[in-house]
């Protein structure tokens, strides 16, 4: 009898603690607030507030270097996350004792080094800290680093993924090795990006940048690769293009907007009690819901120069496909979690059928302390790299040696001027200056 | 009551250890000794390569035939630009001040500051010329002009299978007469490593 009123409250008791257990997405609205008000030393202030339990802290760095990318701090945001890096490359190893946390309580308490995606633009982001910080070989570094990690990627899997390949990654090691004049490494990774863009179309919606139809054919020139030039040239339109030499003569404005913010995690979670047991099972399963992306592209203008830009990642995209690829197997280990829980509430209330009522009472109080346990354990892991931005974009534009202001307009739907800025440069012949510009929309609304 | 202290005693020694397992702990090291911890470039390749790579260039002809020029006694050298062109970041100013240290402890040859040096040294000159006592200033237009230039680059070549990795480290290191653009030492040091990273952690 006592078992039966137990077990009968517990299911508004589980649902009242539940609401009261927060997941990662719940505790950086703070942090959002301040990105959506355009102050991200406000965002970092309040970020730096949290205290990462061990298991986020790979998660925290990667945010901390973004937001403090995002202040201006380039020395700061680079040693963050290198830090996390670094962090990263030890938690590979498999720890048995996470994984078997991971089945008996959540997935949440397994080490977080972030999807493949997120670890790709750990280097990303390092290589733009190092390019805008006038560290060209540092650059490279992570150029080589990036093409390590990709490797090993495709060694690893031996399933076909969304995700086989970084285009944004190729095309930027591409760009360092072109401003190292490594010719033939700029032509093998431009090369990559290419394969990369034409392979992803489909799932990640990103063309074939127009910056990067023009360095394929300038460098397959420079090579003297002519027929490898003359099938680029053909297939994307275009007769006139600069040479190599007479883009050595100038400099170049390469420019990132890195614009909106990544998808965000939350959880789906069915709580449901069981009427043949009596016990409550609970399913908790993590989603992307998307922000809203009013960017559409950036101007780049001094005089009578100008250069619109190409969206070269769909970062959105990338993680919402990702997440989609990996969801029968976190829903595989969230159901097997399910069952096991409910096996263990089922041994530990199992005396409160017996004879003996004070016994019964003990069992039963046991069995709905566990299943209570369970419920509010199962919790979805809603950890992700969410200061990325939604998309990044890059023009390039060649000029003459030479100070510049430039003006630098965001562009939203209807051709409408989301935000302008200008930017003073000095540059010098066959100097490329690497410049970025972060924007977050005001309205940071999920998409339902 | 005895067995009870006993208890007591056991549990507080066995508290004592563990707590003392868990406080930071630190082993000085002799600098010659080797520590790999995680397969990367690290102080002794650092050193090693340096000092070999020296030796072998101060073993070599050009400084014979620099000597056996009238009116030369020692080449006085620079060192110029040390390229990270290698996978790691590495830092390249220790390498390169490995490369000053043997060079100098060699005696064999002088050594000259480099770029950024000489302009610290210039404002102290500068400001002798306004300050110091006139028996005590040191005039401008002195400086001894390197007769070479060491520069040189770190390039890797890695080679991945699973939780393990072949590094293949090359240093190459190029002396260059700065009268006449001669190449008159090409040095080269390369270093293998397996790394074998563990599969398990806790």
């Amino acid at each position: 009898m006592f078992a039966d009123v137990a077990a009968k409250a517990s299911v508004p008791c589980a649902v009242a603690c539940l609401a009261a257990c927060t997941t990662f997405s719940d505790t950086i609205q703070s942090t959002e607030r301040g990105l959506a008000q355009q102050q991200p030393k406000t965002a970092l202030a309040a970020y730096e507030k949290v205290k990462p339990p061990p298991q986020d802290l790979v998660l925290y760095l990667m945010n901390k270097g973004m937001l403090l990318r995002m202040s201006g701090d380039y020395a700061e945001s680079t040693r963050t996350l290198e830090e996390a890096k670094s962090h990263i490359q030890a938690l590979r190893a498999l720890s048995l004792r996470e994984q078997a946390l991971s089945i008996t309580v959540n997935d949440a308490t397994k080490s977080f080094i972030g999807e493949d995606y997120e670890r790709v633009m750990v280097n990303n982001y390092l290589a733009l800290n190092y390019l805008e910080g006038g560290q060209l070989d540092a650059a490279r570094v992570e150029a080589l680093q990036v093409d390590l990690l990709l490797r090993e990627k495709a060694q690893k899997t031996t399933v076909v993924t969304p995700y086989a390949e970084d285009a944004f990654a190729r095309y930027l090691t591409g760009i360092v090795y072109e401003d190292e004049r490594e010719w033939s490494d700029a032509m093998i990774a431009y090369r990559k990006a290419y394969e990369a863009y034409k392979k992803q179309l489909k799932s990640f919606s990103v063309a074939m940048p127009e910056t990067l139809k023009h360095d394929l054919i300038r460098l397959a020139d420079r090579m003297g690769l002519a027929e490898e030039a003359g099938r680029y040239r053909e297939e994307f339109k275009i007769e006139q293009t600069l040479s190599e030499a007479e883009l050595l003569e100038r400099g170049e404005i390469i420019l990132t907007v890195h614009a909106g913010l990544a998808p965000i995690k939350r959880e789906r979670a069915t709580t449901v009690p069981n009427p043949a047991t009596g016990r409550i099972l609970r399913i908790a399963l993590p989603q992307y819901r998307s922000r809203a992306q009013p960017f559409v592209y950036a101007n780049l203008s001094v005089d009578s120069s100008s250069a619109k830009t190409s969206r070269v990642e769909n970062v959105d995209a990338i993680a919402v496909k990702t997440l989609d690829a990996e969801m029968p197997l976190i829903t595989a280990r969230a159901v097997a979690r399910m069952a096991a829980k409910d096996t263990v509430a089922a041994a530990a209330g199992s005396g409160s059928s017996g004879g003996n009522s004070s016994a019964s009472t003990t069992a039963a109080l046991l069995g709905l302390a566990v299943n209570v346990a369970g419920v509010l354990t199962e919790r979805a892991d809603t950890r992700s790299w969410f200061t990325l931005p939604g998309e990044i974009h890059l023009a390039r534009l060649p000029l003459s040696p030479g100070e510049y202001k430039l003006k630098v307009e965001l562009h939203g739907r209807d051709e409408r001027v989301l935000d302008s800025s200008e930017i003073k440069v000095t540059l010098r012949k066959g100097e490329k200056k690497y410049l970025s510009r972060h924007w977050i929309p005001t309205n940071l609304e999920v998409k339902p | 009551m005895k067995r009870a202290v006993s208890l007591n005693a056991g549990v507080a020694l066995l508290a004592l250890a563990a707590l003392s397992a868990c406080a930071t702990k630190v082993e000085r090291l002799d600098t010659s000794t080797a520590v790999d911890l995680s397969g990367g470039w690290n102080d002794t390749d650092s050193r090693a390569v340096s000092q070999e790579m020296i030796q072998d260039s101060l073993s070599r002809a050009w400084l014979q035939e620099f000597r056996g020029r009238p009116g030369q006694a020692r080449p006085a050298v620079i060192v110029g630009e040390v390229r990270n062109l290698s996978h790691e970041h590495i830092n390249v100013n220790t390498f390169t001040l490995d490369l000053e240290r043997a060079l100098i402890n060699s005696g064999k040859v002088d050594f000259v500051a480099t770029k950024q040096e000489r302009l610290g040294i210039r404002d102290e000159r500068k400001d002798q010329d306004l300050n110091a006592r006139q028996d005590t200033r040191n005039a401008m237009g002195k400086e001894l002009g390197a007769d070479f230039m060491l520069t040189g680059t770190i390039n890797t070549i890695v080679d991945p299978n699973g939780n393990q990795q072949l590094l293949f480290y090359q240093v190459n290191m190029t002396l260059i007469s700065l009268a006449d653009n001669r190449k008159v030492w090409v040095g080269q040091k390369d270093i293998r490593k397996l790394v074998t990273r563990s599969k398990l952690r806790f």
